[in-house]
């Protein structure tokens, strides 16, 4: 009896797990991509107008090198050991960013900043 | 030989058997470039133990793996996220087994796997800084509870194996 209960909860789990998934793998893409390391922001970027280009990110001695190509950006390189966020590719979902756990280092895309950057401009 | 060496030797062995499979996981590629998404086959080991021994000595077995996993990994960065949730995945499995029997030890197995990702994501969170993290969590779930299937069937033919070990 006890264990019906606890396999519907599972089951319950796994769908929620499902539909979230999908939830998040059909958001839409943006343009502007925020680069944020150990908490901070270090860069935005409109990848609509961005040229490509390779530059590191440095955390506490730790390198990840991030490539900007054809208007998409991905992290190329890393010195850590799982290389997750290498294997990751390039950005694609607006909702799942890139993560590179050891180094703190997220790359996601964010809303558009350009209308902010008009006013003050 | 005394009942406490005994035990001691057995406890010994198990962690000794978590880490080689551990280390084994590590040369296996992961097709699924998420971060925190693994079969975490070392927890058949964990499993098996919740349901044989007392809740310290279970806890001793996770944390010697754990940090004996770092120094072969390299990876002490990952310590954080998978400490807190082993931890999370062990109080909730050491709840379960007083409701859920050695028979149906899968069904606390997945459980324990989404606590683990739970916990696993709690920490990235608080470390990160990040809210947008949390649409990892969907994913997490998913493969939490068929790494937790695997992990616990494979647990519950160890069991059966190991029936005449303990004699």
């Amino acid at each position: 009896m006890k264990n019906k209960v606890f396999i519907i909860i599972i089951a319950v789990i796994f769908i929620a797990g499902i539909v979230g998934s999908v939830f998040v793998l059909t958001a839409p893409q943006k343009n502007t991509v925020r680069i944020v390391s150990d908490g901070e922001v270090i860069e935005t970027i409109d990848l609509s107008t961005a040229e490509d280009r390779t530059f590191d990110v440095t955390y506490e001695g730790h390198v990840n090198t991030v490539e900007i190509q054809n208007h998409q950006i991905r992290v190329s390189d890393a010195d850590c050991p799982d290389k997750t966020c290498v294997n990751m590719g390039w950005l694609r979902s607006s909702s799942m960013p890139i993560v590179c756990l050891p180094h703190k280092l997220v790359i996601e895309f964010t809303d558009s900043v350009d209308s902010v950057d008009a006013v003050t401009r | 030989m005394s009942a406490r060496v005994r035990r001691l030797t057995e406890l010994s062995v198990l962690t000794a058997v978590a880490l080689i499979i551990f280390v084994i996981e590590l040369q296996i590629p992961n097709p699924f470039p998420i971060p925190g998404i693994k079969l975490g086959l070392s927890n058949i080991i964990t499993v098996y133990a919740v349901y044989h021994y007392k809740a310290h000595e279970v806890a001793a077995v996770v944390a010697v793996r754990l940090a004996l996993g770092a120094v072969f990994s390299g990876n002490f960065m990952a310590l954080i996220y998978s400490a807190s949730g082993a931890a999370l995945c062990l109080i909730g499995m050491l709840l379960l087994r007083r409701w859920i029997d050695e028979k149906h030890l899968w069904i606390a197995s997945v459980l324990g796997a989404v606590l683990h990702n739970t916990g696993q994501m709690a920490a990235a969170l608080i470390v990160m800084q990040t809210p947008q993290l949390i649409l990892y969590y969907p994913f997490l779930l998913v493969s939490g509870c068929l790494a937790g299937l695997f992990t616990g069937l494979c647990a519950q033919f160890v069991t059966l194996r190991l029936k005449n070990w303990k004699k």
